[in-house]
């Protein structure tokens, strides 16, 4: 994810960052695939948060990234809440509002979508909420099929 | 003529059934959501369905911009204590990136 990373270092002195590590989306005991298979990334469904950090562990690495990672509880509760997986881009404003919400993974994950909001988060001036009501696209689905 | 309505009927039958089928198994929770995919050949659902725009509506959640984002405490991957969001209130706008390796 060199977009991920390259976005972080953009921007890690303005905004906070973090990788929400969720169930994985194709563990050995589910919906594997083949390119899995052949890469050795053969993480199973995470019960327990100590099992879940361990994959995080091979994520994490072997995507080498950059920004700080946070580890979701096995309820699952997080990526519940948020629709995360199998994975999902949010930006929060400082008024704990959400400002950017990505398509649901893998159609929507695109970083760059992220660079947008926070040039205007950043900008200044003028108050968030105001900023909010603005006529901002809501979601930027890819084209439908 | 009529056995060829007969064949168009059960052929839309067919496919109505596997577009729900396939729809359903979208809104479940995703590890229930990945053993139907496993018994599933993807051509089918890839191939037949619009699936995309299928997944686009099944995963859309239930948050919009604008919207207080809903609260948290997670911990940190590799110790070093728990983030809470509301937290970050006030001070710098967060990036959320929910994912996972595979």
């Amino acid at each position: 994810m060199p977009a991920l990373n390259d976005l972080y270092k953009k921007y890690k002195d303005r905004a906070e960052f973090y990788i929400v590590y969720i169930q994985e989306a194709h563990p050995v005991d589910a919906w594997q695939m083949d390119v899995n298979v052949k890469e050795g990334a053969l993480l199973a469904t995470t019960k327990t948060l100590d099992d879940r950090t361990k994959a995080a562990d091979t994520c994490v690495i072997k995507l080498g990234l950059d920004l700080p990672a946070l580890v979701d509880k096995p309820d699952d509760a997080v990526e519940r809440a948020y629709t995360g997986w199998p994975d999902r881009l949010y930006v929060v404003d400082t008024n704990g509002k959400i400002a950017f919400k990505s398509a649901p993974g893998p159609f929507g994950f695109k970083p760059e979508d992220v660079e947008s909001t926070l040039k205007r988060l950043l900008a200044g001036g003028g108050s968030q909420a105001q900023r909010l009501t603005g006529s901002e696209t809501e979601e930027a689905p890819s084209p439908v099929l | 003529m009529k056995w060829l309505l007969r064949v168009f009927i059960v052929i839309a039958v067919l496919y109505a059934t596997l577009f729900a089928v396939v729809a359903v198994a979208m809104m479940q929770p995703p590890v229930r959501f990945g053993q139907f995919m496993k018994r599933m050949p993807p051509a089918l659902v890839w191939g037949l369905l619009p699936a995309q725009s299928m997944w686009l509506r099944a995963r859309a959640g239930t948050l919009a911009v604008g919207q207080e984002a809903p609260d948290f405490t997670l911990p940190r991957y590799k110790g070093n204590g728990a983030v809470t969001l509301s937290a970050h209130r006030g001070v710098r706008p967060v990036v959320l990136v929910f994912g996972s390796y595979t």
